[in-house]
């Protein structure tokens, strides 16, 4: 793990920050998770390839919470197996507490991995899992293309001019991720 | 009056012809007339609504997002909080935040009240204590959070003096309770918060009120309501042959007086007076001359763009830097307000020829004149003098100078993680170099006009300027049209609108507030507005929001101001004027308790709110959520029983209100008619709540409009467009809708069979396609008349 500076630079919360991992790591990391969720946003939009990573995940039989209005993509895929809509605000609010059935009913996740949300707005929720989900711990990592203190792993930050670095590292992600 | 004795204690009995009041003692000749008989609770403190808060707080559990994990208020820090720790005083993480939610609350509902109270002294300095509180034929209850709050009902602006000093004194109680060592349960702190937000509500109604009585503003008088005119909105409707004034803050009286000087010496072909922020709305209240140049979000550009010739700044929303940036480009500056003073020498009193000189000659970069009589003259002869000397100067980047900076940008991305949105610079850069400036013109209203990107930029790009260069063809062009803030709503119209808003017939009531932090640009206000107008809902808008959706026209070059009528009733789109104006929406919630359901106001804020909670479907967005203002602003709208959405940067507010709609105890109402329970459908979901792009707001704001009273035809309507914008904007159906269906008769006619098959199909619920019934499956049977309550003392009888 390297050290980075936030995708918003004044992002650092405190002591407790998460690293930078290359994607095998954190692929390898969830491989670990019993109830792993993957939770999208409405980034992934602007490029098909990123709706067709978080299907190639759902397939792995993780399920996925569509936030913002990302759903979208999914529908028009045709994609809608295992697929929730859920504000991530309200997703948060349920993730925080131990109790919550899940979206299938099975019980809360033990493991999030965000992907494709405004920075600032993971950034918080990120804050809020990392600070208030912590019996039993929650792990969260992002595989978004900026590096999150508040998520325990991230990639690191990826300007536009890396974007097919950055696809390869998905791809990568989603190989090493095993189910 | 006797005298005070018995060591002190005053014996009531002794005391002959007084009446006490908090805060004063008035003599029987003017006692108040006994309008309606008090409620439980007038002026009350902090712990009074406390169970009606808890109520509210275990239904809508604060849920917290630190922004950071630290706290470093007193010399035992800092202590590292994160994991929910305890610091050195004790107190856990979630206190902590509640702490800083009631500090952020603090410091809006104190800049409401040191708002009003300032204009309130200027006020009887100008007028006197006696103006009188008259809003017209149309409106006979004229103060409804005052009366509801205090259980006063004013008569003249004097009558608000006793209103601050409540309030004031509330403050300072609740400010108390930031100490360390004080509050130490999250619950407590977010109680105190909203009554904070609730004390920010009457601070609002009371400035605006004292305001409109004063300088005249539309009421229910011919010209004022529905029929309020429309002025001209935008940098582009500035016209830079004449001098030009720009006013920034919220706070009218100086602005007023440039109207007065400008109307008085016939100057106002001569000069344009245009303003950013609500001191520019309410400047056109009292001058229709007057233009709304920009909202807060283009205040760095309209500055620096340098189409001021004197800049006037009074309180609240002014950057900080303000002065900087006047002296770049010349533009001398006037302070107004002691909250902001910014250095400069206090000139108030001075001769006006003196001070004129000095700011023309430069000899000083701007001066304070505290007294807002003395404005006007000193802004128009300056703005005259300085129109001829900056004629000649340009502030717009050249062509060549564009060129060599776009070529310079060696793609660092610095600016980019200095960005609050995050904005790719850099690249955008590169496109202008290689010939294509469009995607830096696209930047240019998705910026937030901050200005952190160029402290970084190592190159000294002046990246704000290049943006406002590649757009300028644009914002030549930026002439939108926007109602005056036409103020109260009238008692007439909620005669009318009263039922169908709580039988559900109009879908709800929308109200656009508060400031420019959005996520994607100005063009997402003009989406909210448009969606929910064209949908019949009544849509209120304040603040920067009512300047910002005017920014934009639809394929007739209208804007929706000009497409949509003002009126309180479906389909109306009404600018109810700048912030502290938005306590009108507060109030016309309550009118619609009071006056359609005959509901008593004073001193009984408790059962109000909770009529609001259950049946009026209005919410609130603040799409562009920014100050603390904006923090005590929604918690008032809260406490009250109204939702707000905000946009994804409102979770840096790091508290927000959300259900639990799984827990069914949660969802646990009374019938008032015979003290039953009865679990109900999540209306509203949410209290407080971020959506992350508009595309998901639009349908989130349908489904904060779904109350428990809704008759099975109004439900049928909110129900047909919660589905239909999810349809539109998500693609699909929303998950929870089955949720609001009660009975087959809250289901929209067109669409009834596919939806009753979906719930047979989807949701395995029992359907009599006969008689086309839902045998089985709802939370709750459809009847039409329950009389949702959460409060157990209304109970009218038991089973
Ligand atoms: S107020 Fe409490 S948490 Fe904050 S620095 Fe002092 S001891 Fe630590
Ligand atoms: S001025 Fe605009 S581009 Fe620069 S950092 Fe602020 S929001 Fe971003
Ligand atoms: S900081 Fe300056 S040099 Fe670096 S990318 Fe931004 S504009 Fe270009």
């Amino acid at each position: 793990m390297g050290i980075e500076i936030p995708f918003d630079v004044a992002t650092i919360a405190g002591p407790e920050v998460g690293g930078v991992a290359p994607p095998e790591v954190i692929g390898s990391y969830i491989s670990s998770a019993k109830r792993p969720l993957l939770v999208v946003g409405s980034e992934l939009l602007r490029d098909e390839f990123f709706i067709d990573i978080a299907i190639e995940l759902g397939k792995k039989g993780i399920p996925i919470a569509a936030t913002g209005h990302s759903i979208r993509g999914f529908v028009e895929k045709g994609y809608t197996e295992n697929i929730y809509y859920y504000n991530l605000h309200e997703l948060t609010n349920c993730l925080r507490d131990p109790n919550w059935e899940g979206l299938d009913g099975a019980g809360n996740y033990d493991f999030v991995i965000f992907y494709g949300i405004i920075y600032y707005y993971a950034s918080q929720m990120l804050s809020c899992l990392k600070n208030f989900a912590t019996e039993p711990l929650m792990r969260t990592v992002s595989i978004d293309r900026y590096y999150h203190p508040n998520a325990r792993m991230s990639f690191t930050n990826i300007m536009p001019r890396m974007e097919e670095e950055y696809k390869a590292m998905l791809k990568e992600f989603v190989s090493s991720t095993k189910r | 009056m006797e005298e005070i004795k018995k060591g002190g204690l005053v014996d009531l009995f002794d005391l002959k012809n007084v009446d006490i009041h908090i805060g004063e003692i008035v003599d029987e000749g003017e006692e108040e007339e006994e309008w309606e008989p008090m409620g439980p609770h007038p002026m009350p403190r902090m712990a009074t609504l406390r169970d009606w808060d808890f109520k509210l707080l275990n239904r809508y559990k604060p849920f917290y997002a630190p922004v950071c994990d630290m706290c470093c208020l007193c010399t035992y820090g800092k202590c590292d909080l994160s994991g929910n720790k305890k610091g050195a005083c004790g107190i856990k993480m979630d206190a902590q935040q509640g702490r800083m939610v009631l500090l952020a609350c603090l410091v809006g509902c104190s800049a409401h009240c040191g708002h009003g109270r300032h204009l309130l002294h200027d006020m009887i300095n100008k007028f006197g204590r006696n103006v009188p509180i008259d809003f017209g034929p149309e409106v006979d209850i004229e103060a409804p959070l005052t009366r509801l709050v205090c259980g006063i009902k004013p008569k003249t602006i004097g009558d608000y003096e006793q209103v601050f000093s409540y309030v004031e004194e509330q403050i300072v109680q609740l400010t108390d309770a930031l100490h360390t060592g004080q509050e130490g349960s999250y619950m407590d702190f977010e109680s105190k918060a909203l009554h904070m937000g609730m004390l920010d509500s009457l601070n609002k109604e009371a400035a605006d009120i004292i305001q409109i009585a004063c300088y005249k503003m539309p009421t229910s008088l011919p010209g004022g309501g529905p029929d309020v005119p429309l002025v001209d909105v935008g940098i582009g409707t500035m016209n830079t042959d004449n001098a030009v004034i720009i006013v920034i803050g919220h706070n009218v009286p100086p602005a007023a007086d440039i109207g007065v000087y400008l109307t008085e010496n016939d100057l106002e072909d001569k000069v344009d007076l245009g303003g950013i922020c609500c001191t520019s709305i309410d400047t056109t209240r009292v001058y229709h001359k007057a233009k709304v140049t920009a909202a807060l979000g283009r205040q760095l550009r309209v500055l620096r763009a340098g189409i001021a010739d004197v800049v006037v700044i009074d309180e609240q929303c002014i950057r900080a830097d303000v002065l900087e940036l006047c002296q770049r480009v010349h533009s001398p500056m006037i302070a107004t307000n002691d909250k902001a003073m910014h250095g400069l020498v206090d000139r108030t009193d001075d001769d006006p020829d003196k001070i004129v000189d000095d700011l023309v000659s430069g000899r000083v970069p701007g001066v304070i004149i505290l007294e807002p009589d003395q404005v006007g003259e000193v802004a128009v002869r300056t703005a005259l003098e300085m129109d001829k000397k900056r004629r000649s100067l340009k502030f717009i980047l050249s062509d060549d100078e564009f060129k060599y900076y776009v070529n310079d940008c060696v793609l660092c991305g610095s600016c980019t993680l200095a960005c609050p949105n995050g904005l790719y610079i850099g690249e955008a850069n590169k496109s202008a170099a290689a010939g294509n400036i469009k995607p830096l013109a696209d930047l240019f209203d998705i910026c937030v006009g901050c200005g952190r990107c160029e402290q970084v930029c190592k190159k000294h790009i002046p990246i704000v300027d290049m943006m406002t260069k590649a757009a300028y063809p644009q914002l030549k062009e930026e002439k939108g049209r926007m109602r005056v803030g036409r103020g109260p709503i009238w008692d007439s119209e909620i005669r009318v609108v009263g039922a169908p808003i709580v039988l559900g017939t109009i879908p709800g009531i929308i109200a656009p507030i508060g400031c420019g932090n959005y996520p994607n640009g100005t063009k997402d206000a003009w989406l909210i507005v448009k969606e929910f107008a064209e949908r019949n809902y009544i849509v209120t808008l304040t603040g920067c929001m009512a300047i910002d959706c005017a920014l934009w026209k639809d394929e007739d070059g209208k804007t929706l101001y000009e497409k949509h009528h003002g009126g309180f009733d479906g389909g109306g789109v009404l600018n109810i004027g700048s912030c502290v104006s938005n306590a009108h929406i507060h109030d016309a919630a309550i009118k619609v308790a009071s006056i359609f359901a005959g509901r008593p106001l004073r001193g009984n804020y408790e059962e109000i709110a909770d009529y609001i909670l259950s049946r009026v479907g209005a919410c609130g967005v603040a799409w562009g959520a920014m100050s603390q203002k904006a923090a005590s602003i929604a918690t008032g709208f809260n406490r009250l029983g109204v939702p707000a959405v905000v946009g994804p940067h409102g979770v840096k507010y790091r508290r927000a209100f959300m259900s639990r709609p799984d827990i069914k105890e949660d969802w646990k109402l009374i019938d008032a008619s015979d003290g039953s329970d009865v679990y109900v459908e999540p209306g509203p979901q949410d209290l407080l709540v971020a959506c992350e792009t508009v595309e998901e707001a639009l349908p989130m704001m349908a489904k904060l409009c779904f109350r428990p009273s809704d008759t099975d035809r109004g439900r049928s309507v909110k129900l047909t467009h919660y589905i239909d914008l999810n349809l539109k904007y998500l693609h699909t159906y929303p998950s929870d809708w089955h949720l609001f269906v009660r009975a087959a008769s809250d289901l929209p006619i067109a669409t009834r069979n596919e939806l009753l098959k979906k719930l047979e199909d989807e949701r395995d619920w029992k359907i009599d396609w006969k008689k086309k019934r839902i045998e089985e499956g709802p939370i709750r049977a459809y009847n039409p008349s329950f009389n949702p309550t959460n409060l157990e003392r209304l109970i009218r009888g038991k089973k």
